[in-house]
């Protein structure tokens, strides 16, 4: 944080010039993830082709949704044209994840307008959120966290909606043995070793991610959802533990 | 399916998934949120970022990856460590994470060639 002594108005223009930095903090941080994108995008696309959807529906999907494993749901149940609500349904059900982060977020989006607060809400996906809290743990307090959020935002929608139309356009283009998708796991495991800070807290990643692939095959898709309960549970019994053991010694 | 039905799907999708979005960030605009639920919510994000690691390491091709896929198991091992070294770097733990997936496979060639 620089200082500069001479300033008729303090704090306004490094206000403003502090926005920006954090702004283009977020979109050059994030460019990491972009790769990871190509491969999921690019299948999507495909996907949303093969299961019949109309040219102009399938290129409104990825920018209207936003939401990449609810597309393929989608894609991979309307196949079958007789369930088309289970289709959507499922796709929601994968997409209930965004709730808690909204209510994560929702502190920090209360001072914006009504409107702004629905345009942050739809951005919101897995890789913003986790960069928002990543940068929320590093910087408490930080001021300009919604401009570091329009940052990484303005790189991810249109990079997610471009890869995705390249699938609905031209199909598979990047070679599955490159296995580019390996990335977004990889990104949260970075995520996990941040926010993972107490013991309870790490009951309740351990316990989410054997979850997650014990109820896999849920129907619906709900063993994510399940699983993000199932780990929340975890993390509290055993901070319960944890305050039961302290009390005894 | 018709032009109209793919229509229908996208857009009860997005809507839907927009209504999912602002649910709560939309109902705690004005009031606080309970602290029950704030201190759930504290488990429930490395839970649902472990999920999605595991998920994306194991469950790849949508069933459990078996021992010749290794080498996803021990890039993930590669990627954690870097990430507990680097509190969390992002370019460093995706990087090599993705070096380890191509590199240990080819470097287990090269050893067993030798042997």
């Amino acid at each position: 944080m620089s200082q500069t002594p001479i300033q008729a108005k303090p704090g306004f223009a490094n206000q403003s010039d502090a926005a920006r930095t954090a702004f283009w903090e977020g979109a050059r941080e994030v460019l990491v993830v972009v790769p990871s994108y190509v491969p999921f995008a690019v299948v999507c696309g495909v996907a949303s082709v093969n299961a019949g959807f109309s040219l102009s529906a399938a290129l409104a999907l990825p920018a209207l949704v936003f939401g990449g494993s609810s597309q393929a749901v989608l894609a991979q149940f309307a196949q079958n044209a007789a369930s088309l609500w289970v289709a959507v349904l499922s796709g929601l059900v994968v997409n209930l994840r965004m709730a808690i982060y909204g209510a994560a977020m929702a502190p920090r989006l209360r001072h914006l307008s009504v409107p702004r607060r629905m345009l942050a809400a739809a951005f919101l996906v897995d890789n913003s959120f986790a960069f928002v809290q990543k940068r929320a743990l590093d910087r408490p307090r930080d001021a300009h966290l919604l401009s570091y959020y329009a940052g990484i935002s303005v790189v991810l929608w249109p990079a997610w909606v471009g890869f995705c139309a390249v699938g609905v356009l031209a199909g598979n283009v990047v070679p599955a043995s490159w296995q580019l998708d390996f990335a977004i796991p990889l990104s949260f495991i970075a995520m996990c070793a941040i926010t993972v800070r107490t013991l309870p807290l790490l009951a309740s990643a351990l316990v989410g991610g054997a979850a997650s692939m014990l109820l896999f095959d849920l129907p619906l898709k709900l063993g994510l959802i399940a699983a993000c309960l199932i780990g929340m549970l975890a993390g509290l019994a055993a901070e319960k533990l944890q305050a039961r053991a302290r009390g005894r010694t | 399916m018709t032009a109209w039905q793919s229509w229908s799907v996208v857009l009860g999708l997005a809507l839907g998934t927009f209504l999912i979005r602002y649910s709560f960030i939309g109902l705690f605009a004005r009031r606080e949120i309970p602290p029950w639920l704030e201190h759930g919510l504290r488990f429930m994000v490395p839970a649902i970022f472990a999920a999605i690691v595991a998920s994306g390491v194991a469950m790849g091709s949508g069933h459990v990856a078996g021992p010749e896929q290794w080498p996803r198991y021990a890039a993930a091992l590669v990627a954690l460590a870097v990430a507990l070294k680097t509190r969390g770097h992002m370019i460093w733990t995706v990087v090599l994470g993705m070096v380890a997936l191509h590199a240990l496979p080819w470097l287990a060639r090269v050893f067993q060639s030798w042997l």
